[in-house]
């Protein structure tokens, strides 16, 4: 048997729980000591010790002397030779079972008291020892006592502190994590009353301890650095505030104090969120609200526009006309592609993939853009092969790309395009082409970003949003928009590439 | 056509100037305009006798314009064609769905807008009921939330998806031309052909054919035009 397990099985709790029942003995324990009173030796452990040594050292000395005695009486050698040497025998014999007897009775409650501290230490549950009377035993049987029933408190202490930390969820808020985390300290510490105060420590004053009142807690609740507030209680007089106690009480305290600022930040941040999100339903009403604002008008200007140009005779008046109809085109699209870039950034803007026949579709933009003084060299090489794109978002890739190409476009004002198709499997791509001064190296690399221009570049001209604009719709659409190289003898060119439907012919 | 009196359009529109212009362009135009500014009267003048096609100005930010819609397509299941400062890239676009045949997006471009109005005019026989219309275990449509459901899972149509199934439906099971879909389904400034037709319903049978390689529903008559069928136990 090892002395580890020794303990578990001869002690079981029900043994221990009624120590002075005899009749409760465990198999193994032959000896007569266990408990003093199934030995009937109601004495102090002093007093059973010193009557132990006498029993063992002197009781065998008085047998060999009576011997000794008697054996003088008789005169016959033999004879006494042989009952000396049965004597000696038999208080040897007697001297070493009362020694056993004495020792048993003696480390009994020893062992108990041995197995049960060893329980404690490690960390299992142990039922109190009861020994009778007063002496040293009784004493460290208290002792033991006291010392489990402490430890077995703060364990439960412990497991309830970590069970209630837990369950702090930032999200709960503040108050209610201060609410809650005074219910969880007045439970797991048995306390009386408990107040969390948030603020200074010393807006709380310290309690004097008053011998017979209720023992004053407290603990000051901090995240890292910074005091938070402090946890104010009380415990029953009839209960002893320890040192443990108190430890366990700050590291409750402690963890309460990351979750309040938990909660603290997490409120900081909902709140922000919240703004955030006002704000910006605030902006995109704000943009329907201008669109609408500048829309309406102009739809009225077009509209009345076109009508006068339907009804006029006089070329001057028609050319004035077109310049109307022409800026107020400008201002239309420059509109659309403000709440475009807004609606992109916001992530709400979504295409409705159709297909279109690329050629038309660039001859379309280009009257649309009612371009003065500039010719339109258009090349199709994607005959009965159809694009895939939202028509209006790829319309105002090619209004941005082709307006570019008039505006930096220089002199000679022409713009040359090819639309191609099955370069790669399935795919039309559309070669702009200006004669201007292309795109210098510097520019190359920011030409795409919001907001820029060519570096040579007036500042008044365009929103700088055209090929930052192009290039995301052109992506979220499956596509791409590339600068190419650049060649001999012409200016910038711009290739952008959607996905592509090869001719069918099925009727 | 056989019918020769001039299409009632009902115009509703809190800008007067636009009211003014835009009644007189289309009465140009042989069409019998009336005028409304606001929801209320627009509803009154519903009670004077239903228009072939109502245009309505629609102002997101006041979603009442919505509610209105809503209203009308409640008390008169009429075509609404939506002319609006949103366009369709809006996230609120898609709320106009399930009211508006189409919408145009201001400020219109008058030809445009005309050809648009006439696709929908001409698809005025093309009533179908706005709820599911199950062709088969595989495949139901929603044409009024442009959706489909495919295999159990739910496909987004386009507007012009949309469209081509709305005409094939409303013929279910009969030989629909390449022509008559074109018309319905493509306005005439878009300058689409043929080949729109052919290559949009490729597209369409691989959304909702399980096999786009042998279609059950949208079958082709050569030379013609398609059909669509109900599958039979097509599982």
């Amino acid at each position: 048997m090892t002395p580890e397990r020794e303990p578990a099985e001869r002690d079981t709790p029900a043994e221990l729980e009624t120590p002075a029942d005899g009749s409760a003995a465990g198999p193994s324990d032959t000896s007569p000591a266990t408990g003093r009173r199934r030995l009937g030796l109601d004495m102090p452990f002093r007093v059973l010790l010193t009557l132990g040594l006498i029993v063992a050292a002197v009781l065998p000395l008085a047998v060999f002397g009576i011997v000794v005695i008697a054996a003088g009486w008789e005169s016959d050698e033999r004879a006494v030779t042989s009952l000396l040497a049965l004597a000696v025998a038999g208080a040897a014999f007697f001297g070493l079972l009362a020694a056993y007897v004495v020792a048993s009775a003696l480390t009994a409650p020893l062992r108990r008291i041995t197995s049960a501290v060893e329980r404690v230490a490690a960390g299992e549950p142990s039922p109190p020892i009861h020994l009778a009377g007063d002496d040293e035993l009784a004493r460290l049987a208290e002792s033991h006592n006291r010392i489990a029933a402490d430890v077995q408190r703060r364990n439960a202490e412990l497991a309830g502190l970590l069970v209630a930390i837990a369950a702090y969820a930032p999200s709960q808020g503040v108050d209610p994590l201060v609410a809650e985390s005074e219910r969880d300290a007045r439970q797991i510490f048995g306390l009386i009353d408990c107040r969390v105060t948030l603020g200074r420590a010393d807006s709380v004053a310290v309690e004097e301890r008053i011998p017979g009142d209720p023992c004053p807690v407290r603990a000051e609740i901090r995240a890292g650095a910074e005091t938070l507030g402090v946890l104010t209680g009380h415990v029953p007089a009839t209960r002893n505030w320890e040192h443990a106690d108190q430890d366990l009480l700050e590291l409750f305290v402690s963890e309460v104090g990351v979750a309040l600022r938990n909660a603290e930040l997490f409120g900081q941040i909902e709140s922000q969120n919240a703004q955030l999100r006002e704000l910006d339903e605030a902006k995109d009403e704000f943009l329907r609200g201008v669109s609408h604002n500048l829309q309406t008008p102009l739809t009225s200007i077009r509209a009345y526009v076109e009508q006068l140009r339907s009804t006029t005779t006089d070329p001057e008046t028609d050319r004035r006309l077109a310049i109307v109809a022409e800026q107020s085109g400008r201002l239309t699209r420059l509109v659309r592609q403000l709440l475009t870039v807004t609606r992109l950034e916001a992530g709400v803007l979504h295409a409705e993939p159709e297909v279109i026949a690329m050629a038309p579709r660039v001859r379309r933009a280009w009257e649309a853009l009612n371009a003065t003084g500039a010719t339109l060299d258009l090349t199709d090489d994607a005959r009965g092969w159809l694009a895939v794109a939202d028509p209006d978002q790829l319309d105002q890739v090619l209004w941005a790309l082709l307006d570019n190409a008039v505006k930096y476009g220089g002199r000679e004002g022409k713009v040359e395009v090819a639309v191609r198709a099955g370069d790669t499997v399935d795919r039309i791509s559309v070669t702009i082409v200006d004669h201007g001064p292309g795109v210098s190296e510097a520019d190359r690399e920011r030409l795409f970003a919001r907001f820029t221009r060519g570096a040579d570049q007036p500042s008044g001209e365009g929103t700088g949003l055209g090929l930052y604009l192009s290039r995301r719709l052109l992506r979220a659409m499956g596509g791409e928009l590339l600068l190419e190289e650049a060649g001999a003898g012409r200016g910038a060119a711009f290739t952008l590439s959607l996905p592509g439907e090869p001719p069918a012919d099925e009727g | 056509m056989i019918e020769h009196r001039p299409r009632r359009i009902l115009l509703v529109d809190d800008d007067a100037n636009l009211l003014v212009v835009l009644s007189e362009q289309l009465r140009d135009d042989g069409y019998d305009v009336a005028t409304a500014r606001d929801g209320q009267e627009a509803l009154r003048r519903l009670d004077g006798g239903w228009p072939d096609l109502i245009l309505l100005d629609l102002m997101m930010p006041r979603i009442d314009g919505l509610a209105l819609a809503r209203e009308i397509k409640a008390y008169a299941d009429l075509p609404i064609i939506v002319l609006s400062a949103i366009d369709t890239a809006d996230s609120k676009a898609h709320l106009l769905d399930e009211v508006a045949e189409d919408y145009v997006s201001k400020p219109y471009h008058y030809p445009e807008l005309r050809a648009r109005i006439e696709r929908v005019l001409r698809r005025l026989g093309d009533r179908i009921p706005r709820q599911s219309l199950v062709l088969g275990p595989n495949l139901t449509l929603d044409l009024h939330r442009r959706s489909a459901t495919v295999a159990g899972t739910e496909v987004q149509l386009t507007p012009t998806e949309s469209r081509l199934l709305h005409t094939l439906a409303a013929n279910l099971g009969e030989i629909v031309t390449t022509e008559t879909l074109l018309a319905r389904s493509w306005a005439d400034t878009e300058e689409a052909d043929a080949s729109y037709v052919w290559v949009s319903m490729r597209r369409l049978r691989q959304k909702v054919e399980i096999d786009p390689g042998k279609p059950v529903h949208l079958l082709t008559v050569r030379g013609v035009g398609y059909r669509l069928v109900a599958g039979r136990d097509d599982a």
